[in-house]
């Protein structure tokens, strides 16, 4: 094999189309950009075309992205990936249906209404599109591991459910405060990995000798079964909240009250719109339905903001997000997570502690990055399965695929000449969570967790130091 | 303002030039000429001064339009500086405002000259007087975006500030591509330029030379007759090839990379080919006449308006002889132009095209009062926002020709030579009539007005706002 083939820069990059730039099209395509693949836009507003051009190093195109003479004009014959993401589900499934038609391409459609979203294996099977993304879902899944789990700020999960990253910040006087990564490890009954630390702003791989403080963020990867037994062991809370309270009504709170009755917590949601609340009491016959202000201070009190053991406020608007985020902190001390749409304030919001946040686009892009990264490799190589950004995309955690004996297989972990900056977090080998330590080896048919400052990996052999 | 970033361009652009600098010194070599020192120190001190100006990166790398039309401007004004001390180093151009006059007018593709001996100067000045041409044509910055790596993606704004025409789009998502193919298919057609008159006799020096004129729609001859002196056969490849290099190079793409036939859908280039081809019939009548015979007529008419429309400014004859109908049709050209996307100036077939279809437009209006009727361009509709920069682009346009007619009038000479002086220069042509026709030259104004046309010159090239925001207090704040 040769090694120039695998090297950075003669990796070409994709042509992709992406038809509507709205919030999620336009994150995609910042993300995609600096990833150096060759992208169009297409957007019925030529003012969004243009703003969207002069920013980054895109063509645009104003029309409507489901006519086949605009996706000709936009050179779907040569193109390798049609995302759309307008905001109607029924033209980007149309838009993926012409484009698989017109040209000989991969095809990603979001679709969100819950009608079809349950349908979404069927739709993708039948129309061969390679991803159905819904941006409320995924967010509704994150926020109900959170749930699950109300001590971590982040939980990603990775090798198909057996291993999961978590994120937690350590608490004054814990027993990890002053403590080395090596001394830990020694203590712990289980095998738990620090992958990642963030300190006073800055984000840190942490070598064996690096020592713990209390106020750290800290990042570990661990088998399923090994989370709830180190955390004890630490001793932080393990069990789930057994309540929650959902603030407005809409799609991410349906799907979100729709996951945590299954998981038997009792859900409370508040909607302003009568209409709305008659919908959601026939869809979630078990869940209880309150009509009325969720900005209201009384009726928050009325229905028990200060008992409950987990807030979710998802109105439409951020700022009301936020600030009701803000005032239940200050009168109860239950888990609360916030979600945000437009991440322009990230930073502030950063500073403003407000617990977990989760941001339903970034979800989104970080699905479609990760098939992108892996659609770029040849499809027989080690490609991306999972991609996570973590800390404010300071750091991404990626799972690759072992598909081929590589420059990585087989040798002692202890032996390759490793990127600085840079983790193996855990290995998966057929359901078997290996925490890796020098001696062990990556094989082909394993999966492995990478967790790393630098971006834009997308093949395991870019680990090495080239 | 973002400094760090234009003081790094800049920086690039000088150490490009000072690659360039050293093929002229190849050429002073070639023919044993004691050039070669003046030429190889400058290259040396422009790759030294560039290399300092770019050996910090800056962190910030944001850039906007306004970035991007201040480092144009820059940029171009640098490269005069630097372009012109050759000329006055080695004494062939004693007068430093001649220089830059003369390495302005390459640059911007005018080919107005100050010399009114041109065989006098060394090969070497001679092959880089045309070889800024070539280079002006296209763009140094497209250059210099094809062949760097700018981290970033705003860079359409060097692309737009240097890039002439009232809409410039890419070929291809990707910016470093599309400059890439632009210039590719530049250099394809310059080589077919040279190959075909080198095999038609003419020697290889002058076929590269008036290559390069004839690609960046420049006109710096090198012989005192221009092109008078060659066969009608080296002409009409290089009417030919006038008229190649003033269509978009947008249709080139279509051509090579898409079809035939969206190639030939272009508005704008079935106009200007139709314009070329009223023109050259109305010249061919009126000086039918005093010619030997037709096909001379013809060649003549041809070569004429290939080289006013395209703002080449390369002549056969003297043009100045002509009855006063020719010259009004050339005239006329003059401000009309060549295509949006190509090596030339003027103000461009397409902007002509959208005024005309807005005052039918308007006048559809006062009959139809409540009639809404959205102009179209190439089948596709017009946002309102490019209609009215067009509209402000010509009113700025006749703002400063006005004002720099009236400045240069105080030279005291006569009208018609003030007129055709800064169209000549502003629409980046060359030649005019009356005293700065084809057979004389600029070297007899004041240096006032000297410096007033080079202002005009690289107004022109740079579609004028780029170089008037440089003007504007508020830039250079904040």
């Amino acid at each position: 094999m040769s090694i120039l083939g695998k090297n950075k820069q003669s990796r070409k990059g994709l042509n992709i189309i992406i038809v509507g730039c709205g919030k999620v099209g336009s994150t995609l395509v910042e993300q995609l950009s600096r990833e150096g693949h060759a992208i169009t836009i297409i957007d019925r507003n030529p003012k969004k075309v243009q703003e969207l051009a002069g920013l980054y190093d895109v063509m645009g195109l104003a029309g409507n992205g489901a006519s086949y003479s605009v996706q000709m004009e936009a050179g779907i014959e040569d193109a390798d990936l049609l995302i759309a993401v307008t905001a109607s589900d029924e033209l980007n499934l149309l838009c993926c249906t012409v484009a698989k038609q017109a040209g000989d391409c991969a095809a990603i459609a979001r679709v969100r209404t819950p009608d079809y979203s349950k349908e979404a294996p069927y739709l993708r099977e039948k129309l061969g599109l390679a991803m159905i993304i819904n941006p409320e879902l995924e967010a509704a899944r994150e926020a109900a591991g959170l749930i699950s789990l109300p001590t971590a700020l982040e939980v990603n999960s990775f090798a198909h459910g057996h291993a999961e990253l978590i994120q937690f910040k350590i608490p004054e006087n814990n027993i990890l405060s002053g403590m080395s990564i090596v001394s830990m490890s020694q203590q712990s009954p289980v095998n738990v990995l620090i992958c990642a630390v963030e300190r006073g702003g800055q984000v840190h791989i942490p070598s064996g000798d690096f020592v713990l403080e209390s106020g750290d963020i800290i990042s570990f990867a661990a088998p399923r079964e090994a989370i709830r037994s180190f955390l004890q062991h630490i001793n932080m809370k393990t069990n789930h909240a057994r309540s929650t309270l959902i603030i407005g009504g809409g799609r991410s709170s349906y799907y979100l009250a729709n996951l945590l009755l299954q998981m038997g917590v009792t859900v409370k949601i508040i909607e302003q719109n009568y209409e709305r609340c008659e919908e959601l009491s026939t869809l979630l016959p078990k869940a209880t339905i309150i009509h009325g202000d969720g900005t209201d201070a009384d009726l928050l009190q009325e229905e028990g903001l200060e008992t409950v053991e987990s807030i979710v406020p998802l109105t439409g608007i951020d700022e009301e997000n936020i600030m009701l985020t803000l005032y239940a902190r200050q009168v109860s001390g239950a888990k609360i997570i916030t979600k945000i749409n437009r991440p322009t304030f990230k930073d502030v919001i950063s500073t403003l502690d407000l617990g977990s946040v989760i941001y339903p686009r970034l979800i989104t892009c970080e699905a479609i990055v990760a098939y992108v990264r892996a659609k770029a490799n040849s499809m027989d190589s080690n490609n991306v399965e999972t991609l996570y950004h973590m800390f404010d995309s300071r750091a991404e955690a990626l799972e690759f695929r072992i598909k081929q004996a590589s420059e990585v297989t087989n040798i002692p972990l202890m032996e390759l000449s490793l990127k600085k900056d840079l983790l193996i977090a855990c290995i998966n080998r057929g359901g078997t969570i290996i925490i890796p330590g020098g001696q062990d080896c990556i094989r082909v048919g394993d999966t492995v967790m990478v967790v790393t400052t630098h971006t834009g990996f997308h093949d395991i052999e870019d680990i090495l130091n080239s | 303002m973002n400094l760090p970033i234009i003081r790094y361009i800049l920086g690039h652009i000088i150490k490009l030039e000072g690659l360039f600098l050293l093929l002229p010194f190849l050429v002073a070599l070639l023919y044993r000429e004691s050039t070669a020192y003046t030429y190889l120190s400058l290259a040396v001190a422009g790759f030294a001064i560039g290399f300092l100006l770019t050996r910090r990166k800056p962190e910030n790398t944001v850039f906007y339009l306004k970035e991007g039309c201040v480092t144009t401007a820059l940029s171009w004004i640098a490269l005069s500086l630097l372009g012109c001390l050759p000329f006055y180093f080695t004494g062939e151009i004693p007068s430093f405002t001649d220089a830059l006059f003369e390495t302005v007018s390459g640059f911007t593709t005018t080919g107005a000259s100050i010399l009114s001996d041109v065989e006098a100067l060394s090969h070497s000045s001679l092959f880089w007087r045309s070889f800024t041409h070539w280079i002006g044509g296209m763009g140094v910055l497209v250059f210099l975006l094809a062949i760097i790596p700018l981290s970033g993606g705003s860079h359409i704004n060097l692309l737009r500030a240097e890039s002439p025409g009232p809409s410039v789009g890419k070929l291809v998502p990707k910016m470093k591509t599309t400059a890439r193919i632009l210039y590719l298919i530049y250099l394809a057609m310059t080589i077919i330029e040279i190959l075909i008159l080198f095999v038609s006799g003419m020697p290889l020096f002058d076929s590269v030379t008036l290559s390069f004129g004839t690609a960046g729609t420049g006109g710096f001859g090198v012989k005192n007759s221009s092109l008078a002196d060659y066969t009608a056969f080296q002409q009409w490849v290089v009417t030919i090839f006038m008229i190649l290099f003033g269509i978009n190079f947008n249709a080139y793409y279509l051509l090579l990379f898409k079809s035939i036939r969206q190639a030939f859908k272009i508005e704008e280039v079935r106009w200007y080919l139709a314009i070329i081809a009223a023109s050259t019939g109305v010249i061919f009548l009126e000086i039918l006449d005093t010619m030997e015979n037709g096909f001379q007529a013809l060649t003549h008419a041809a070569f004429q308006v290939a080289s006013i429309i395209t703002t080449t400014g390369y002549s056969t004859l003297d043009f100045n002889a002509w009855s006063s109908v020719c010259k009004v049709v050339l005239v006329l050209l003059m401000f009309i132009g060549a295509c949006a996307g190509s090596t030339g100036g003027g103000i461009k077939v397409s902007r002509i095209l959208i005024l005309f279809k807005a005052i039918r437009a308007e006048l559809t209006s006062y009959i139809h009062p409540k009639s809404i009727r959205r102009i179209k361009m190439d089948d596709k509709p017009l946002e309102d926002a490019m209609i009215h920069s067009v509209n402000v682009y010509i009113a700025t346009f006749v703002i400063l020709f006005t004002a720099s007619v009236f400045v240069i009038s105080f030279d005291g000479h006569d009208l018609i030579t003030n007129f055709t002086a800064v169209a000549a220069t502003i629409n980046n042509i060359g030649p005019g009539l009356e005293l700065v026709g084809p057979a004389s030259n600029f070297g007899f104004f004041s240096p006032l007005s000297k410096y007033v046309m080079i202002f005009d010159m690289l107004a022109g090239r740079l579609e004028l706002f780029p170089l008037l925001l440089l003007f504007h207090p508020r830039v250079w704040k904040a």
